[in-house]
């Protein structure tokens, strides 16, 4: 909201600069925003926060000006409007009391309808007003200066004799000053005369009673509307006023009555006329309201021990009214501008914000020791470790996206709908992280990156039954080749399934976990994995059509997707010493070429079982290529490590065991041994 | 061949070996399959019985002389080679280790934040990022239909009662706070939701970190010595200050804190407005009503709460000036942190 300083200074004596003003405002918590000197005057922006109403007035800021600077406040106690109840030539019908707690009407005839004299023009331009004509602008300075929105009607128009405050009808029109017709309905509150709705109540006047320069008589409205109704209503219709932003967050009664009598002096003093009828409906009385508030308590919660008499003086500065009760303790009187104040917490701020919090020092709490327990977060954070520890750079990617595109990856019937999503685009809650990890593919090859490796940790969110489940997830995506300048030469490592396999093998080393299969499905390249038999995941290669629709080219991407929660619950973190061996070990090593579909998998199974127990470890240590193998053949090296607990073993215990490796290799798997 | 003369001869003979080839071919002169010590060893079936035993000792002495030798020029060889290697070595030639990746610039971030209040006897605790409107808005004494509704604008979910996706942590106070009685000290990192259009500085998914105490004697001061702890920890001791009153629901007195700017130092430019202070966080003293929300008595207990933008920080931090970066996932930019 923007303000003046000459406007402030009608209701307060300013001995400060405008620039000390704005940073003491800042520092009481009405921010200044920009401040600016303009046509002789300085124009303040101030945010004000939405639980202070009584700050979207010129007079509410003087309060704080006055409270801050320690000055007297302008302005002698307002007095609420006595209500009487329309028997004379106006009727005022209020339909329900709680929609509308104040209605009040005063009828001034035979006024000129103009232009603004000057000096109201300027005001109202300064503060970001559009001025109208004297009549109209009278009610927006008013506005702008006691926090009250007034409304102007052309008597003339209004069918005569009644006001009626009610709900719109169901296909009912009004038609705006803003020159929009507006379908009303039963959620809208709205004042009608006997024939038809004049005015959306707190928020917009109609075309139809709009004041002009023809007007001579006029009805002036001043009224308390319920915050809600008015902030339903301006929703449903789309509609926002300087009158419904200040009703929605509580405009007071007390000032009303103010106001409608101020406007009517200025109405008379700039376009003459005279009144000849004033009426008001509503609730007689704002209800009194008082606080008990201790001087420890203003301790206990600021740690700070502030004088009875500053707390006084601040909190009288603010319109409250102070009696003691006890040495230690007020009764404190809530002013009607005040709905926020219900708590002594609420006073306490009040004193803390005047009083200044850079005066509260600084101390530190005692907190009482807990031994904090290494938890899943901790764990997870370490696998974040290592991955980078393998070369894979982390990502966060969006958990919202496109039901089309997760269902690109598997069919997302599960997946969370948003009722209110900004696009399409981000209208579901991801089901797999890897609709966001590809999209990072396909962003950094287009960045001409020669080697992509991406890893997200992040929850997906899945639909199960009537409630909802977030699974952590890890997964991974990798695609190009991997560069490494080693000493004698380059080396380029085209990244695939192996080094996805790799990856997830570390963290389940780390973990302890043992009991995992890595299987291939029948068809396609998809391999999934299974820890203690259950389907945690898998690894595979994106297809072409998935390929295409990120618009990745002449690239194969590999991801991983695993389920971090059923890893992690399947962690065995604990560790056991397995002596060292006491005997040296035989280690021999099989050169052999191998039909490409026999499977490693079936034959370092089978050869492990048949080596027992003297074969300790079996490893493939090479793959060879060249000349010698035959094309569907495979070449590669096994190293087997034969041991005893229990003596160093002679060439004569080996021979057999190993004889019984190398036939197994020939007869079960047709493997020619070099 | 005589055993005396060969053991005569070879000192000076190897002292003549200078390259690994001469070695080699020493060794297989002497200690060869047919070398000569097997030459020599051959012929001890050969002598009579009373010479055997001497000659086979002198042949033993030999062998180990000669292996003693070949040891010492070997090491003595690879000794200058190794320094003849380093000594021609261009270190100029990359070294050769596995590439890292990176831990993304907001992991960091917030394990950076964590970190400083675990250090200070703070918790981590998370929560879930679809929440109940009632942890949301009403436990956090944020009433339906309430103007301060309005900054805190929100996605519902579809085919949900009153579900929704969290726009801030501070639902995990009300979830903390019913789970484990006070004393309390609680830091909370975590993704939140905010139907905002994408632009540099705003994006419709974000990270927070939110942080409370509950105890008895917790104080406004408190509050503030901690944050400023806090501050001087993640943004270097050097940095000040300030508490400016601010209105957010669930706290009464609630308090804004700026820093001063670590871009012009408080002299003002465009990072800061020409204001020389920079907004990092919101706190206040945890109000009563959400302390009734969750059975604690407010009469006993009193507690502060503070809660932080992770993107905020680590923008200023790093001087990032677009938030859509975090999200992009360019490698360019991650490998930066």
């Amino acid at each position: 909201m923007k303000i003046t300083y000459n406007w402030l200074k009608d209701f307060v004596d300013i001995k400060i600069s405008p620039r000390e003003l704005a940073d003491k405002l800042t520092m009481a918590g009405l921010e200044v925003v920009s401040l600016e000197e303009k046509s002789g005057d300085f124009v303040l922006e101030i945010e004000i926060t939405s639980n202070r109403p009584d700050w979207l007035s010129i007079l509410g800021i003087a309060r704080e000006v006055a409270a801050i600077t320690n000055a007297k406040l302008k302005i002698s106690n307002f007095k609420p409007m006595k209500i009487n109840r329309g028997r004379g030539l106006l009727k005022i019908e209020i339909e329900n009391k709680k929609e509308a707690s104040l209605y009040s009407a005063r009828i001034i005839k035979g006024v000129k309808v103009g232009p603004s004299p000057e000096w109201l023009k300027n005001r109202l331009e300064l503060v970001g007003c559009r001025t109208v004509n004297n009549l109209v602008d009278i009610t927006n300075y008013i506005l702008f200066e006691l926090g009250e929105p007034l409304h102007a009607f052309d008597l003339d128009k209004l069918a005569q004799g009644k006001i009626i405050v009610r709900r719109g009808k169901p296909g009912e029109k009004i038609t705006t000053i803003d020159g929009l017709e507006r379908t009303l309905s039963e959620n809208i509150l709205v004042i009608a005369d006997s024939e038809k709705p004049v005015v959306i109540a707190g928020v917009m006047g109609g075309l139809n009673t709009e004041v002009s320069f023809a007007t001579t008589n006029i009805l002036l409205e001043a009224a308390v509307f319920n915050p809600v109704l008015v902030r339903r209503g301006r929703q449903e219709l789309g509609l926002q006023s300087e009158a419904s932003y200040r009703f929605e967050r509580g405009v007071d009664l007390e000032v009303a009555g103010k106001a409608s009598l101020r406007a009517a002096e200025l109405i008379k003093e700039v376009c003459g006329g005279s009144e000849t009828l004033f009426q008001a409906s509503g609730l007689v009385k704002p209800q009194a309201r008082e606080i008990i508030l201790t001087l420890s308590d203003v301790e206990r919660i600021l740690g700070i021990k502030i004088s009875a008499i500053k707390v006084k003086t601040i909190l009288s500065k603010l319109g409250f009214t102070v009696k003691n009760k006890t040495k230690d303790s007020f009764r404190i009187g809530i002013p009607s501008f005040r709905q926020d104040v219900n708590l002594a917490e609420d006073l306490i701020e009040e004193i803390a914000r005047i009083f200044g919090y850079e005066h509260i020092p600084m101390s530190l709490p005692r907190i009482s020791p807990r031994v904090t327990i290494r938890g899943r977060r901790d764990l997870v954070s370490d696998l974040k470790n290592i991955l980078t520890g393998l070369g894979l750079n982390e990502a966060i990617t969006y958990s919202l996206t496109d039901a089309k595109i997760l269902n690109d990856f598997e069919p997302a019937t599960d997946a969370i709908e948003l009722m209110n999503p900004l696009s399409r685009e981000q209208g579901f809650l991801r089901t797999t992280l890897l609709s966001g990890l590809v999209r990072g593919v396909a962003h950094n090859l287009n960045q001409k990156q020669e080697y992509v490796a991406l890893f997200e940790i992040g929850n997906v969110f899945l639909k199960i039954n009537n409630s909802q489940k977030e699974d952590l997830k890890l997964g991974i995506v990798l695609s190009g080749s991997k560069k490494m300048l080693l000493n004698e030469a380059a080396v380029k490592d085209e990244l695939g399934i192996l080094n996805l396999k790799g990856a997830i093998e570390t963290l389940f080393a780390r973990l302890g976990i043992k009991n995992y299969e890595f299987t291939k499905q029948a068809q396609g390249s998809k391999v999934d994995i299974y820890l203690n038999k259950d389907s945690i995941g898998s690894i595979s290669m994106l297809d072409s059509l998935l390929l295409e629709k990120f618009s990745i080219k002449n690239r194969n991407v590999w991801t991983l997707e695993v389920s971090l929660e059923k890893i992690l619950s399947a962690a065995n973190l604990g560790k056991k010493y397995l002596p060292l061996p006491k005997y040296p070990a035989i280690t021999r090593d099989i050169s052999l070429v191998l039909k490409k579909e026999i499977s490693l998998k079936d034959l370092l199974v089978l050869l492990q079982e048949k080596g027992r127990p003297l074969l300790r470890e079996l490893e493939i240590t090479d793959y060879y290529k060249g000349k010698q193998i035959p094309s569907g053949y495979r070449g590669l090296t096994l190293s087997c490590n034969y041991g005893s607990n229990e003596r160093t073993l002679i060439e004569e215990e080996v021979a057999p065991v190993h004889n019984l490796i190398c036939s197994t290799l020939i007869d079960s798997f047709g493997a020619k041994i070099r | 061949m005589d055993i005396n003369l060969i053991l005569a001869e070879i000192d000076a003979e190897i002292n003549n070996v200078n390259s690994s080839g001469g070695l080699e071919q020493f060794r297989l002169k002497y200690l060869g399959r047919k070398g000569i010590v097997a030459q020599l060893t051959a012929a001890i079936p050969t002598l009579p019985q009373s010479e055997r035993a001497a000659f086979g000792q002198k042949v033993n002495a030999l062998k180990n002389k000669l292996s003693l030798l070949l040891e010492e020029k070997q090491k003595g060889s690879i000794a200058d080679s190794s320094n003849g290697e380093s000594a021609s070595f261009d270190m100029g030639m990359p070294g050769i280790a596995q590439e890292l990746g990176h831990l993304h610039p907001l992991t960091q971030v917030t394990e950076e934040i964590c970190g400083i209040f675990n250090r200070m006897g703070f918790s981590v605790v998370e929560g879930p990022e679809i929440e109940s409107e009632y942890n949301n808005f009403t436990g956090l004494n944020i009433p339906l239909e309430h103007p301060s509704r309005e900054a805190f604008d929100t996605f519902y979910l579809k085919d949900y009662s009153k579900m929704l996706l969290r726009s801030h942590t501070s639902p995990v106070q009300v979830r903390a706070m019913k789970d484990s009685k006070p004393p309390l000290a609680i830091i909370v990192p975590g993704r939140v939701y905010r139907p905002d259009a994408v632009d540099a500085s705003h994006s419709f998914m974000f990270h927070q970190v939110e942080g409370f105490m509950v105890d008895k004697g917790i104080k406004f001061s408190d509050l503030k010595g901690t944050l400023a702890e806090f501050a001087k920890a993640i943004f270097g001791k050097d940095i000040k200050m300030r508490f400016r009153p601010h209105f957010f629901p669930f706290t009464e007195p609630s308090a804004e804190v700026d820093i001063s700017c670590i871009i012009c130092k408080g002299l003002g430019c465009s990072v800061c407005g020409r204001k020389g202070w920079l907004e990092i966080l919101g706190s206040g003293m945890i109000h009563p009503n959400v302390f009734k929300h969750v059975g604690i008595n407010p009469k006993e207990y009193t507690g502060f709460a503070f809660g932080m933008g992770v993107e905020r920080i680590a923008m200023l931090k790093y001087g990032i000036n677009d938030i859509r970066l975090f999200f992009e996932n360019d490698l360019r930019f991650l490998k930066q942190f």
